[in-house]
């Protein structure tokens, strides 16, 4: 109870109430524009939390992102461009809600659904999270390498259309993760007598690059593609949707549970989240022909369950270190950077971040609905900022911003080099997502292997003696086994099949 | 640009080949099986065997009719592929460049650039480049202490 008396103490501070304003406000922004994604916006806001208290800098990309992902649906119902991936799922829905001029309707559902979405999230990231430490507390090195390896397998599973385009991404982010001081005896590999290499790849300059410098790359080339904002008049878009609720709360359940579970999933966030809820309330509506026609049912799903995973991600990041999203994969490592290393333990030794967390996340969904309402009323004039002024800008506070991490030019160049890779990976159909968990969990996993390995002395046995890894260990297996069997029969080996890429 | 699946495969089995053998120097440990080496190498062996199926597959698409690079769109319209290189030759020129000029007129070159091919009026580009300027160093060099290079300026800051 002191801990959540000096969480709130930490939170309801000016200073920090002032930074969760304002990430709201720039997470609004950066989602309502198209082009601009959730993931890039934490990616952004990091080297200026850098600076910052852990508090502060957690309540900074909380906010920004739940702001971020629900502004997505704005430009999806006025201009048919998702301003996230989140969104994509039911951007035509959304659009043609807006044709049949059921736009006020289709916004205040968005937005309220949004915030319910993100509450469910969170009560369940608060009801697990603490519960799911305790057991995490006994793990030794080998439940730690099943987590991790779990994990990883997770992410190709979950993110990839071709299941060995996304093992090879994996491979390649562990490989890339091997470049500096080795987590089991302290050699230096891979470094070229580079002093700066030393410590391995700057691991936020390196987000930048591949999440924010391939994607503006890719924008700047189509700077001149713009949309035509739908000109209708918005007006009260609370209407209707209390009707709304009461006919599909069923489906804001379903939702919202399975935003939770996928966002939980190592490796898929989101987008797949919403992918997945909107197919399957397609599959189990009773109107599924009413689907693309303008219908607010599979949109009430889709967009509770995009909000919920934001939560859900944060369940195995805060317990495990082990980043539920591409978003988490950041925070853990500005996490690392404050000496707070996630994992059981913070939960014993610094409880007051995890509840303040907690409280932040409830803060942000509070705030989601005064701030969206505003964002909704400018959307049309916040659409129509250029964006051959906006991605100069963005590309120069990239370059800046991975200038801070590192204080010297090194920065900049891990930034060139990852989103240069990052762009040639992506126009060749490998999944960047693999990589960036093989980048966070390729020390966590090396550690505990070595550990392992030297404990067992040969006998692999050991990897399976315990219960928990035991479970682990066959159920990472029975993953592996069941990929390879459906890619040698030629069946859809992975769950991303539902989620056609953009 | 998207190259055959068999140019990536061989790619990653060059480096991962590259890899291996750059292990090969690692110490061992005294009286322990397992040292630094092992990690990397199971990896470049994972990363060899998903090259070969690449290269497979990759020949299979190229016996079915598929090209050995093929071109996106964009790539044949000459002012996008400028556009393309441009942002890289401004963020090579920052690199290289940064300590000896200084952040403010790179930034300045930078964005003015930029503004102007992208299409912007002559003014607002030049008045957004320095709000834009500004406001970045106010942020980062004065209210976060971030060292940005001062160059030419140094006398002046």
């Amino acid at each position: 109870m002191n801990a959540l008396l000096e969480a709130s103490r930490l939170i309801f501070d000016p200073y920090v109430l002032w930074v969760i304003a304002a990430s709201a406000a720039f997470g609004m922004f950066v989602g309502a524009m198209p082009g601009l994604t959730a993931t890039m916006a934490t990616a952004l806001l990091v080297p200026v939390t850098f600076f910052m208290d852990p508090v502060p800098a957690l309540g900074a990309i909380v906010t920004a992102t739940a702001m971020a992902i629900f502004a997505g649906d704005i430009p999806a119902a006025l201009l048919r461009i998702p301003g996230t991936p989140a969104s994509a799922a039911y951007t035509d829905e959304s659009y043609a809600m807006s044709k049949n001029g059921q736009l006020d309707l289709n916004l205040g559902v968005n937005l309220v659904f949004s915030v319910l979405g993100g509450f469910v999230g969170v009560a369940i990231l608060i009801i697990c999270a603490p519960a799911l430490a305790e057991v995490a507390i006994n793990f030794s090195s080998f439940e730690y390498f099943w987590l991790a390896l779990l994990g990883l397998t997770c992410a190709v599973f979950m993110t990839s259309d071709v299941p060995l385009k996304g093992i090879t991404s994996l491979l390649f982010g562990l490989a890339v993760n091997c470049i500096g001081i080795d987590p089991a005896a302290g050699y230096p590999r891979f470094t070229f007598g580079s002093v700066e290499l030393l410590q391995g790849i700057s691991f936020i300059p390196a987000m930048i690059g591949m999440f924010a410098l391939s994607e503006l790359l890719r924008g700047m080339v189509h700077a001149d593609a713009t949309g035509a904002v739908i000109a209708q008049r918005i007006g009260n878009i609370f209407s209707g949707v209390f009707g709304v609720f009461k006919r599909y709360w069923f489906n804001f359940l379903r939702g919202s549970a399975i935003g939770v579970l996928i966002g939980a999933l190592p490796g898929a966030g989101a987008d797949i989240a919403a992918w997945i809820s909107f197919a399957i309330s397609k599959r189990f509506s009773k109107e599924p022909e009413k689907f693309g026609t303008g219908h607010i049912e599979g949109i009430v799903d889709a967009t509770s369950a995009n909000n919920s995973a934001l939560g859900g991600a944060w369940i195995p990041a805060l317990v495990f270190g082990i980043p539920g999203d591409s978003i988490t994969a950041i925070v853990i490592g500005v996490l690392y950077m404050k000496g707070m290393n996630p994992g059981p333990t913070v939960f014993l030794q610094n409880p007051q971040f995890i509840y303040a967390v907690f409280i932040i996340f409830v803060l942000a969904n509070i705030l989601m609905l005064p701030l969206g309402w505003i964002a909704i009323k400018g959307g049309k004039q916040l659409l129509r900022v250029p964006r051959n002024v906006l991605l100069p800008v963005i590309l120069m506070f990239c370059l800046v911003g991975s200038y801070a991490m590192t204080n010297s030019v090194y920065g900049v160049i891990m930034m060139v080099v990852m989103g240069l890779i990052g762009w040639l990976m992506e126009e060749h159909g490998f999944p960047i997502a693999p990589a960036i968990l093989g980048l966070v969990l390729g020390e966590m996993l090396e550690q505990n292997f070595m550990t392992s390995m030297i404990k067992a002395d040969g006998a692999f046995v050991m990897f399976f003696e315990r219960p928990i890894a035991a479970t682990l260990g066959v159920v990472t297996l029975l993953i592996w086994g069941t990929m390879l069997w459906r890619g040698i029969k030629g069946r859809p080996a992975t769950l991303s099949e539902v989620a056609p890429a953009p | 640009m998207r190259a055959n699946d068999a140019i990536a495969g061989l790619v990653l089995i060059v480096l991962s080949i590259v890899m291996i053998a750059l292990t090969a120097s690692f110490p061992d440990f005294p009286g322990q099986k397992y040292g630094p080496s092992l990690f990397p190498r199971i990896l470049g062996a994972g990363l060899i065997v998903c090259g070969g199926i690449l290269i497979w597959n990759g020949l299979t698409a190229r016996r079915m009719g598929a090209p050995w690079v093929e071109l996106a769109p964009w790539v044949r319209e000459p002012r996008r592929l400028v556009t393309f290189f441009l942002v890289l030759a401004l963020l090579l020129l920052y690199i290289f460049a940064a300590e000896t000029v200084g952040f403010i007129p790179l930034a300045l070159l930078f964005l003015v650039t930029l503004f102007l091919w992208l299409g912007v009026r002559p003014w607002i580009a030049a008045a957004t480049a320095v709000v834009g300027t500004f406001t970045i160093y106010w942020f980062f060099a004065t209210l976060l202490r971030v060292p940005l290079p001062r160059g030419w300026l140094n006398s002046i800051l």
